[in-house]
């Protein structure tokens, strides 16, 4: 089921891909560079958040009051927090399209799985940064942001009650629990730079920004969007009131939303579910090794008596895969009997693509699953094959 | 194995295109021995990468009396390892150069990239690639007689056992 689920999902966001490549040019296509926009809203949130840090005052009386100051007395505050709001919008859509993407197109087998799991656990910060956000403005929306959020957490067994305390800031609302708030919001934003760091650690040359063309209509998009329709905040937060109606954004407020409909406990144990289950995704194959073919053909494996050190496989690799030792011999063919230094692939890191093999001039790489005897052999024959088969 | 055929003229040229995995799906428009079913004369291998392939085995190819050889790789900026198909980009230019000093024509030599459903591009490209080879001719006799890929493909026989074991 899961299986036939995947590849139909893939076959969609393929297909998807040509029709967009119709309309753009390939190297512009929106969708192959998802990473590379949540990074860039992700640094548009950074940039436009210190702007705000500036003004904001952590404080019960005084939160909703500098927020309102902000967006109405600074020059371009209101639309700098426009697009801080629209921007984590964009934020979490992009994030997302990025998971769906690399799980349709099979982007997390092998040793992907390191920038998989690094990406759920950005996930989860995200959505909770944003909420956090949320509760900074210190509006009525702000207060039963708040008020679920502890129920969540109160509703844990046995540490719930500590998690709830640790978060507010004591028993109750106070005076410290706005400064809390404001450094769950800004702590988990820089370490997102440090999940960040695991997250290219084993790629050479990630795609971490989106075409120039793209940061330039993004930028715009979001500016237009915050001048356009502006953020503001609700009624001041007045602690024991019942909130009125209030619109909930769905792309950080769903599991608040979710806690009207069933008990706390059920949401909290269905967030901890799906984040759990994503952890699983990289180690549940959607193909069996023959359905796999030729894109499982074995660890590429370095025939120690041709390599010459020369390094180039070790430039091209896109996973770090190959290093570079000092060679503890010399080579047996004429190119390598000086070298210096000798290829090594590490098993944990290669993703049998081959594309060291593509690189190497010495034929001192092999896929152990197709040599480049058979390749050529192959081409041979084909060559036979193709003459037969003109008219 | 059957070797080099003489190239004739007016047939249609023989054409050995390696695919990448991830792009062009193949199995819908090849027959049994791998050639497509519109152009019998183009025979397609599949690869795990475009940037699997090396510039030499193209070459070679060639050599053993291929009238034209290309590559097809994913879409530029969706290539699964991310780089693959920039980097057979490059070498195949400098492989289009290097042979052009042998009086190889650049054109013999092609770097396509398509999407795994994009089947009636990836035809409409192959179908142009043989009309300029038909207006090409048949290659340039190679230098030595005997194409090398039939000397060192019966040679290293012995290296895959070698290697199976290691």
């Amino acid at each position: 089921m899961y299986r036939r689920a995947l590849t139909a999902l893939q076959k969609f966001t393929l297909r998807l891909d040509v029709a967009i490549n119709r309309v753009y040019p390939t190297d512009l296509n929106p969708l192959y560079y998802t990473g590379g926009l949540t990074n860039l809203f992700l640094f548009i949130l950074v940039v436009s958040g210190i702007f705000i840090f500036f003004y904001y005052v952590p404080s019960l009386f005084e939160g909703h009051a500098s927020i309102v100051y902000l967006t109405e007395q600074v020059p371009y505050g209101g639309l700098i927090r426009g697009i801080h709001r629209y921007s984590a919008d964009a934020f979490i859509v992009a994030a997302v399209l990025h998971l769906l993407r690399n799980w349709f197109t099979d982007r997390y087998l092998f040793s992907r799985d390191s920038p998989w799991i690094s990406g759920m656990f950005m996930l989860l910060l995200g959505g909770f940064i944003g909420a956090t956000g949320y509760i900074l403005v210190w509006d009525e929306r702000a207060l039963a942001v708040l008020g679920v959020f502890d129920g969540l957490l109160r509703s844990i067994p046995i540490v719930g009650r500590a998690f709830a305390e640790l978060v507010i800031g004591g028993e109750g609302l106070g005076e410290a629990t706005l400064p809390r708030i404001l450094l769950l919001h800004v702590g988990p934003a820089s370490a997102l730079y440090v999940l960040l760091w695991w997250h290219y650690v084993r790629l050479r040359h990630p795609k971490i920004w989106p075409p120039a063309t793209w940061v330039l209509v993004n930028l715009g998009v979001v500016t237009l969007l915050a001048a356009l329709i502006p953020a503001v905040s609700g009624t001041p937060a007045t602690p024991g009131a019942r909130p009125g109606a209030m619109p909930l954004d769905v792309f950080f407020l769903l599991p608040f939303w979710l806690a009207g409909l069933m008990p706390p406990l059920l949401v909290v144990l269905l967030v901890a579910g799906l984040f759990v289950l994503g952890f699983v995704i990289p180690y549940v194959n959607r193909e069996s090794d023959p359905e796999m073919g030729v894109r499982h053909a074995g660890v590429a494996q370095v025939i120690d008596g041709n390599c010459t050190g020369c390094e180039l496989c070790y430039y091209d690799c896109p996973y770090n895969a190959i290093v570079m030792v000092p060679s503890p011999h010399p080579g047996l063919s004429r190119a390598a009997a000086s070298r210096k230094l000798l290829a090594v692939v590490l098993d944990s890191r290669c993703v049998e693509c081959g594309i060291c093999i593509g690189a190497c001039p010495f034929e001192a790489l092999e896929l152990p699953g197709m040599l480049e005897s058979e390749i050529t052999r192959a081409a041979t024959e084909a060559v036979g094959v193709a003459g037969a088969g003109r008219a | 194995m059957t070797g080099a055929m003489p190239a004739q003229g007016d047939r249609a040229p023989r054409v050995i295109g390696f695919v990448c995995d991830w792009a062009v799906g193949t199995s819908a428009i090849t027959d049994g021995d791998g050639r497509l079913r519109a152009h019998p004369s183009v025979v397609l291998i599949r690869v795990p990468c475009s940037g699997f392939i090396r510039p030499g085995w193209l070459e070679d190819t060639l050599k053993a009396g291929a009238d034209g050889v290309f590559v097809v790789g994913c879409p530029y900026g969706d290539c699964l390892n991310r780089e693959g198909n920039y980097l057979m980009r490059e070498r195949m230019d400098q492989l289009q150069r290097r042979l052009q000093r042998r009086k190889v024509d650049p054109s013999r030599l092609a770097m396509l990239a398509h999407g795994m459903h994009d089947e009636a591009a990836f035809l409409a490209e192959v179908a142009a690639l043989l009309n300029r080879l038909r207006q090409l001719g048949p290659p340039p006799a190679p230098r030595t007689s005997a194409p090398r890929l039939a000397g060192p493909t019966t040679a290293p026989q012995a290296v895959p056992a070698e290697e199976g074991g290691a």
